[in-house]
């Protein structure tokens, strides 16, 4: 099958300590930011009506509960008005101007070798059959509409952890994901919700059997490929009394000049003692608008946790959420944003304290800079009867030069008396003083501005699988370039 | 005490039909699932919007939330899907002379 000619090797290149910082936009474009020819089994035409929402659900033999799910989503995607708050770049969203179904390939493959060859050595030059190899208990690799590889540990498999494409889990375990799907969002929760709920495909279906501890990590990978493509995965974790899954998902898609939208709606159950870790690097090109609807119910005991970094995309509205809905449950938000230029990073999280002696923490960290803009929204919400509960909200900002922005919309709601709750929120820019000080012991400009930067998300890198804190500091690094004027 | 208010004939609520009523500033949607009548406060628990008027599942004796889609279950006013968490109020159903009646307060 025909395909561009890779422009950089599978390994990407590390930049050595002495070789300086080069721009985002050409790294970008070599790393992540080419295209594959489209050799594509289905490509449905854009907009959207209730014909392709059909034929989604009829190329995927769906049962007939799914699709009525389906077109009655439609109705309420359609009856509901663009939301007005977050972004004005929202208004920027076109319906009309996107294909919402495009099929690569038949069915997701055990092997990489039952994947299109060009879909393939795509992934290839994202690493992820290497990452795979080395440090990952299973993958599966999404490509536009549908995943096209998917592989779990056998160990893993023989103790009853399931770990399938969304289509495939709704083939094979019908039962429990009709019991599951849509009661964390449901299909009328927002616009973005009902739109992802008409036409969801692909995403992650996990379950994870009573007391069973998954000790590497799950991943999934997106991808977008065609221009003014939209991708709505659909992801469902259940974990059950007193086990433990870390799921980890990545994208990033071509630069083209239109837009592309991302719109996923993932949930997550944490039944009583279980612990979920979601952790997220998104970093899509900057012409795709990323609004997902993320949230947990944490039961009795269970914890879940949601690291989520934004370094890509031009709009980001995501404001992961945990419902602590059984005694002494706990959630835990570390966001990350990283708007450069033309980015509106709008993320944040939300707590909801439903029962006594539960705790959270919400550490949300912005960096703008080349006048981007960075928001933090988040709720923290302490229901009546929810006494004893205890939670801290810090979110720091930071403005790099000085046509950035950086916005703070923090919500408390407190309906119990007998509760601790603490609020801290800073804005700084990288102050000549620190400069001057690290310069001062002989380190160049470039250096010491990485270094605060690195000091100042450290907190929450430090909870990144290490691949992907090494990851995540390089591409900070590279953002960084010529931020200090 | 509970103050006893009237709603309708019973002949005028057949099964899956539902009627709303207001008693002071209390607004109360009535619904009948499959011949069983029940009564929950007209309010979601989530923002406070109105209730009883989203989409009602006889079979299952459900009601969505217009708003947002919380999903309630009318036999105990619980919420079966989120964002609502908190339930919401339920009222006891009397039939006397063929008249539906509610228990409030």
């Amino acid at each position: 099958m025909a395909t561009t000619e890779p422009k950089i090797p599978v390994e990407p290149p590390v930049p050595s300590e002495n070789e300086g910082l080069r721009g985002i936009n050409a790294d970008y474009a070599e790393r992540f930011g080419f295209h594959d020819a489209e050799n594509y089994l289905y490509k449905a035409p854009k907009g959207l009506n209730r014909e392709i929402v059909e034929k989604i659900s009829e190329f995927k033999s769906e049962p007939e509960w799914m699709r009525e799910f389906r077109l009655k989503a439609l109705e309420h995607f359609l009856s509901r008005p663009q939301p007005t708050w977050g972004s004005p770049m929202l208004q920027e969203v076109d319906y009309d101007d996107i294909h919402y179904f495009v099929r690569a390939s038949e069915k997701p493959g055990r092997s990489w070798d039952d994947v299109p060859a060009d879909v393939k050595k795509t992934f290839d030059r994202l690493g992820i059959p290497e990452a795979e190899r080395k440090f990952l208990a299973g993958v599966g690799a999404q490509y536009e509409s549908e995943v096209v590889y998917h592989q779990v540990r056998e160990d893993l498999e023989q103790q009853g952890v399931i770990f399938v494409d969304m289509d495939t889990g709704l083939r094979e375990h019908e039962d429990i994901v009709r019991k599951y799907f849509a009661t964390v969002i449901p299909p009328n929760d927002n616009k973005l919700a009902a739109l992802n709920s008409a036409v969801w495909s692909g995403g992650s279906f996990v379950y994870v059997p009573e007391g069973v501890h998954v000790e590497m990590p799950l991943q999934a990978y997106f991808r977008i490929n065609t221009e003014n493509m939209g991708q709505f995965e659909r992801t469902l974790i259940i974990a059950e009394p007193g086990s433990y899954v870390h799921y980890v998902e990545g994208c990033t898609a071509p630069t083209y000049s239109s837009n592309s939208l991302h719109s996923a709606v993932v949930e997550l159950i944490a039944q009583p003692g279980a612990r979920i870790r979601y952790t997220t690097v998104q970093n899509w090109s900057t012409n795709v608008f990323n609004l997902v609807t993320k949230r947990a119910i944490a039961q009795e005991d269970a914890t879940v946790e949601w690291v989520d970094c934004n370094l890509g995309s031009r709009l980001t509205m995501k404001y992961p959420s945990v419902y602590l809905m059984g005694e002494r449950a706990h959630g835990e938000i570390l966001s990350i944003a990283f708007a450069g230029k033309g980015q509106h990073q709008d993320a944040g999280g939300k707590i909801i304290h439903a029962a006594p002696n539960t705790t959270s923490n919400i550490f949300a960290k912005s960096i703008s800079k080349d006048g981007g803009r960075g928001s933090y929204r988040g709720l923290l919400e302490i229901a009546k009867g929810a006494h004893g509960a205890r939670s801290k909200v810090v979110c720091d900002a930071l403005l790099l030069d000085e046509e950035s922005r950086s916005d703070t919309y923090p919500t408390i709601r407190i309906s119990e008396d007998d509760v601790n709750v603490g609020h801290e929120a800073t804005v700084s820019k990288v102050g000549e003083d620190q400069l001057f000080y690290l310069m001062s012991h002989g380190i160049p400009e470039d250096e010491a501005s990485k270094l605060i930067v690195n000091g100042f998300i450290e907190p929450i890198t430090k909870e990144l699988p290490m691949e992907y804190a090494v990851e995540m500091n390089r591409l900070i690094e590279l953002q960084m370039e010529g931020s200090i004027g | 005490m509970p103050e006893v208010i009237e709603v309708c004939p019973v002949a005028e609520l057949q099964p899956g039909e539902r009627r709303l009523v207001e008693w002071e500033d209390l607004e109360i949607g009535v619904f009948n699932c499959g011949g069983t009548l029940y009564a929950i406060e007209d309010r979601c628990s989530h923002d406070n919007g109105p209730l009883a008027e989203g989409e009602f599942d006889e079979e299952q004796c459900t009601v969505e939330c217009p708003r947002h889609g919380s999903l309630f279950d009318i036999t105990t006013g619980r919420p079966l899907t989120l964002p609502a968490y908190v339930p919401v109020d339920t009222f006891p159903v009397i039939i006397e002379d063929e008249t539906i009646k509610l228990e409030v307060e």
